[in-house]
């Protein structure tokens, strides 16, 4: 049965030239677990939000929506609010209330429920989702995946019919992200429930979903099962990037010739490769263990409070100077105070940091830079330009004008310098912060999880300009992500954090392969496999010896 | 809301004028009048904004400024007595109109009290606060708010009667019989933070009032938000 | 779940703090403000071993020491000198009137402790809520943003820091301007986020008519009992003022100090209403006390 529909929709944006969608015809069927993808401004975000008139954007609208048959217009306001449910990008934001009871039936009090029909279908909702442990919690205090899983509660209990996602795992660490997609898909086959998600994380979504629609420039350019839709992307520029990786594996060795044969996970990969034969030859590693150390932690312990356990307990550490250094670890390891207390936010209650050396005791602002996690919180002044210019002041830096119009024009982003940074997509915004830091010239750069809530394109980019400033300037980079994928891409080493304490510290590649769950899906899929392990798609397309045709 | 604006205008200033110059006239009764008339002048705007239907977004952005104005003595830890929660309450109501001003306010008393404890204090910051919201507002779009020096007039004014409103709880919960020597006794051993609050409002207003005012305004314009 | 006088509906809660600090307002009589101080202090003690009243003791303390010696210096009203001070005279009723002043103060900031122990956010917003629905979804929204942007706070700062921006170094001015530049910060990055949380409310319904409220709390019956209790100790006490009992007089003739006749009942009303914290928690206490006993 047919529950949502677009019979050609094209939507313009106030003050804009183009279409932000143009002439678009879906017919979602009950039961659907429906991706919506395609690249940045690909109008994907557009077409999700007018699925839900209440938060559509303003702008001129054509064509028309229906939901059940009927036209958006003619529905009841409050069946509109029932029955389209929708999740959005950032959980923190989405929370109104202040505990998670009063958050899980503020849609209800919304229409009108009475006391006893919320308290029977929050207890209904609690057993099922197993929020009984926060139910008492105030909001502030959950993780951002027991946040979702709030939000997510909170609509459900409204009884929708089809669940709108907005990029819902972007701002999750991945194994959070995991769980959540986990429940939509027991909300999809245990409910019936409707899904239409637009995502950039592929990974796991593409065996789950029936169908996957792609835009392009606000066109529907496929909509079609997530195999098919695999083949017909295998030599796509940009989307190439989204697919999971056991496609991209299959896909690098035979591009296009089986497509009811590519693999979409870890497993459907392992059985694909247990046919194959390469031989392999050992790659030359380029090494840097002859760079000199830059910044030295020998048994640093920190605390926040005293009484309190310990974060960091007898931590050592080395960074050697031009390295990209990535941190992994699990949530709450310590990784954030880590960096904070090289970048000397908080200061070690015993052992010692050395720079070249000598011991730090405060450091010259001029020499380590710090590109945030959120990279909003960078500017105090309204636009870029402005915030390097007052940057420039406060350092007393001579030549300044040059240095930013070189940065300016090797990233790309002149045409923005005199733009409101908020009015900055997520890629360009993270530019513009990247300049800010690398003004003073500095030997070090602390990053602080940079791919959250970015596309695989934008992240693309982001490796190989930092990739880039490692390998021709010689800046050394310390990085804390969750980031798997984007780690073994780009990071020189890499460290574990354990218990506060650092565990192991070896080249990406090296520490990837000892791994067995801690590690890349490419590891995953070949090791202990009839091939030779590697971790990355390109270690594997440099050391087998059968090479792509394209 | 053009032609009824001059009216609240005289309003608020006869009813501050009446509260201030009461006991000029009579010592007698002065504490149960001026109590009905704070509260005539107080219970209106709460109600009224009770009923008014506001849109999801104005409501967001009237908490978000309230809580700020909460949590601004934070980064300001480390010096004693400054804290501009009354600065982010006037450049709300100056943007935003006197409404909003009033709520932003209230609530700022309200929530700050609700994480530090309550006291016989809290109906008297509510008062101050929203009064001052609401003021601000009413003066918002007049010459005096539009140059840097008449905010800081106002900031400077708004101070000390801040100051003022709060011994209010003291002298009327407390002191049962009117006796001018221990009003002033008790105002004037309060001068010190009186006069610390005015200085800081009229630093914050003068240093930072033009860019809140642009940032505010910048939002108010970009979302189309409290258009009358 | 909480038994005792907190697990009582807010509505009797809120009018037996109306009545006892009437009561402490109207009672200007030593021995009743003291009767009630002490029952006040108990209640404390008992409700959270007198945790909340420790921080704020020294506040207390200094403004009850002080009214009590500064009225005499500033009241001169009263038939008998006791001695001079600067050549102004000190007056015995004076004295008198400031032990009054300082017990009602000390009392209702002690009364004050007790209240923001017993009346949690979740139930002073649902006594909001029975009379100002919007302003009690204001309180809830603001309420929940406080915690959001402290923690957004640090954050910024944590940036800031690096560049070189500090509220924690530096002399005043260049500290309170930075510290303004962090707020700047916030209310540019929160107000662009707060569009998001007003859309997640609009998808979930709000503003579509009339909201309903969930109802945590509701009449029990010893609610009503204790609601009839408190009306009519409350009317008692009204009474006995009226009749002029546990009002020292100071003026024209000095009332003596001690109490007589009918007002020892009035002090026992007193008392009783005040001391209702003490009786509902002590037999809750006692309860306790039986069980693990029997077990």
């Amino acid at each position: 049965m047919e529950i949502l529909s677009t019979q050609q929709v094209s939507f313009t944006y106030p003050n804009a030239t183009t279409r932000a969608i143009q002439d678009i015809n879906i017919q979602v069927q009950q039961g659907d677990f429906v991706v919506l993808c395609g690249p940045s401004g690909s109008g994907k975000s557009t077409l999700l939000r007018l699925f839900k008139p209440e938060i559509a954007p303003h702008g001129s609208l054509e064509g028309s929506l229906s939901f059940q048959g009927k036209t958006m217009d003619d529905l009841e306001p409050s069946m509109k609010a029932k029955e389209l449910g929708m999740v959005f990008q950032d959980p923190e934001n989405q929370i109104a209330m202040d505990n998670v009871m009063e958050e899980l039936i503020f849609g209800m009090e919304n229409l009108g429920f009475t006391t006893e029909q919320m308290r029977k279908k929050v207890a209904e909702m609690v057993n099922f989702f197993g929020l009984n442990h926060l139910l008492d919690k105030k909001t502030d205090e959950l993780s951002g995946g027991e946040k979702q899983l709030v939000n997510l509660a909170a609509i459900l209990l409204l009884d929708p019919k089809v669940l709108l996602l907005d990029e819902p795992t972007a701002q999750l660490d991945p194994i959070a992200a995991k769980d959540f997609i986990y429940m939509l898909q027991r909300l999809n086959e245990e409910f019936g429930i409707t899904v239409i998600i637009v995502e950039h994380r592929l990974e796991e979504l593409f065996t789950i979903a029936n169908r996957v629609i792609m835009l392009e420039k606000g066109v529907k350019r496929f909509d079609t099962t997530p195999r098919e839709l695999v083949s017909k992307l295998a030599n796509h520029q940009t989307m190439r990037g989204y697919l999971p990786s056991a496609a991209l594996l299959y896909l690098s060795f035979y591009p296009g010739l089986y497509p009811e044969e590519i693999p979409l996970n870890v497993k459907e990969a392992r059985n694909w490769l247990k046919a194959q034969n390469f031989d392999s030859e050992e790659a030359v590693l380029v090494d840097n263990l002859n760079n000199q150390p830059i910044l030295e932690l020998t048994e640093v312990d920190f605390r926040y409070e005293k009484g309190k356990p310990p974060v960091l307990y007898n931590l050592d550490l080395t960074i050697r100077g031009g390295e990209w250094h990535a941190i992994v670890g699990a949530n709450g390891t310590g990784k954030s105070t880590l960096l904070k207390m090289i970048g000397g936010i908080v200061k070690q209650q015993h052992g010692v940091i050395r720079y070249n050396g000598k011991k730090v005791k405060k450091w010259d602002r001029k020499s380590l830079s710090y590109l945030p996690q959120n990279p909003k919180l960078f500017f105090i002044q309204d636009t870029i330009k402005k915030e390097y210019d007052h940057i420039a002041l406060q350092h007393g830096l001579e030549n300044a004008e040059d240095r930013i119009q070189e940065l300016l024009c090797k990233f790309n982003i002149k045409h923005l310098q005199d733009r409101h940074p908020y009015d900055l997509s997520g890629g360009e915004l993270q530019k513009a912060v990247l300049i800010g830091t690398l003004l003073t010239e500095p030997t070090i750069l602390l990053i602080d999880e940079p791919t959250k809530g970015l596309d695989p394109e934008s992240k693309r980019a982001l490796g190989e300009v930092i990739s880039g400033l490692v390998k021709e300037e010689g800046l050394t980079v310390i990085m804390v992500t969750h980031d798997i994928e984007f780690t073994s891409n780009y990071a020189t080493r890499c460290s574990m954090l354990f218990q506060g304490e650092i565990t192991v510290t070896e080249n990406t590649r090296d520490f990837f392969h000892e791994n067995t769950y801690y590690t890349t899906v490419i590891n995953r899929i070949t090791r202990n496999n009839r091939v030779h392990p590697v971790v990355t798609l390109e270690e594997a397309k440099r050391t087998w010896l059968v090479q792509s045709q394209s | 809301m053009a032609r009824s604006k001059p009216i609240l205008i005289v309003v608020a200033f006869l009813i501050s004028v009446i509260l201030v110059g009461f006991p000029l006239f009579n010592t007698e009764h002065f504490m149960v009048l001026s109590l009905l008339i704070m509260v005539a002048s107080f219970l209106p705007f709460m109600i009224h904004y009770s009923k008014k239907k506001v849109r999801s977004r104005e409501l967001v952005v009237v908490a978000i400024l309230a809580a700020i104005a909460a949590v601004s003595r934070v980064p300001f830890a480390s010096i004693p007595s400054v804290q501009p929660t009354t600065f982010v309450i006037i450049m709300a109501a100056i943007v935003l109109g006197p409404q909003s001003g009033f709520v932003v306010g209230t609530l700022a008393a309200i929530v700050s009290n609700l994480f530090l404890g309550h006291g016989p204090w809290t109906p008297w910051q509510m008062y101050a606060w929203g009064m001052i919201g609401l003021t601000a507002g009413l003066l918002g779009n007049t010459r005096m708010m539009h140059s840097k020096f008449g905010r800081c007039v106002y900031g400077f004014l708004v101070g000390i009667a801040f100051g003022w409103i709060m011994n209010l709880w003291f002298v009327f919960g407390v002191i049962e019989e009117f006796n001018w020597t221990e009003v002033i006794l008790y105002y004037s051993s309060s001068l010190y933070f009186d006069l610390t609050h005015a200085i800081c409002n009229v630093l914050f207003l003068w240093v930072f009032s033009n860019s809140w005012i642009r940032i505010i305004e910048r939002f108010k314009v970009k979302y189309g938000l409290f258009e009358t | 779940m909480v038994r005792g006088f907190r697990s009582f509906h807010p509505i009797i809660l809120l009018l037996y703090y109306i009545l006892a600090i009437a009561g402490l307002m109207l009672y200007q009589q030593p021995l009743f403000l003291t009767g009630g101080f002490l029952a006040i202090l108990l209640a404390n003690l008992i409700l959270d071993g007198g945790k909340e009243l420790r921080k704020w003791r020294f506040m207390i303390m200094i403004m009850g020491v002080l009214t009590m010696i500064l009225t005499p210096i500033f009241n001169h009203k009263g038939n008998h000198i006791l001695f001079y001070l600067f050549e102004n005279p000190v007056m015995h009723e004076a004295i008198w009137q400031g032990l009054i002043i300082s017990l009602t103060l000390v009392s209702i900031l002690c009364l004050f402790i007790s209240f923001n122990i017993v009346i949690t956010p979740d139930k002073f917003i649902f006594l909001f809520s029975k009379f100002f629905p919007q302003w009690a979804l204001l309180i809830m929204l603001t309420m929940r943003f406080v915690p959001l942007l402290r923690k957004r706070l640090n954050e910024i700062s944590d940036v800031q820091c690096v560049k070189g921006l500090s509220v924690k170094s530096g002399s005043i001015k260049s500290r309170a301007k930075n510290g303004m530049f962090l707020l700047q910060i916030l209310l540019t990055w929160s107000l662009e986020e707060s569009i998001q949380t007003a859309d997640s409310m609009t998808a979930r319904g709000y503003g579509l008519g009339n909201r309903s409220k969930y109802q945590p709390f509701y009449m029990k019956r010893k609610d009503w009992i204790t609601l009839v209790f408190l009306l009519m100790s409350g009317s008692l006490v009204l009474l006995g003022w009226w009749l002029g009992d546990g009002v020292m007089a100071l003026l024209p003739i000095l009332e003596p100090f001690w109490l007589y006749g009918r007002e020892w009942f009035y002090l026992f009303v007193f008392i009783l209403l005040i001391g209702l914290p003490i009786w509902l928690e002590g037999k809750e206490l006692i309860k306790w006390k039986y069980y693990r006993h029997n077990k």
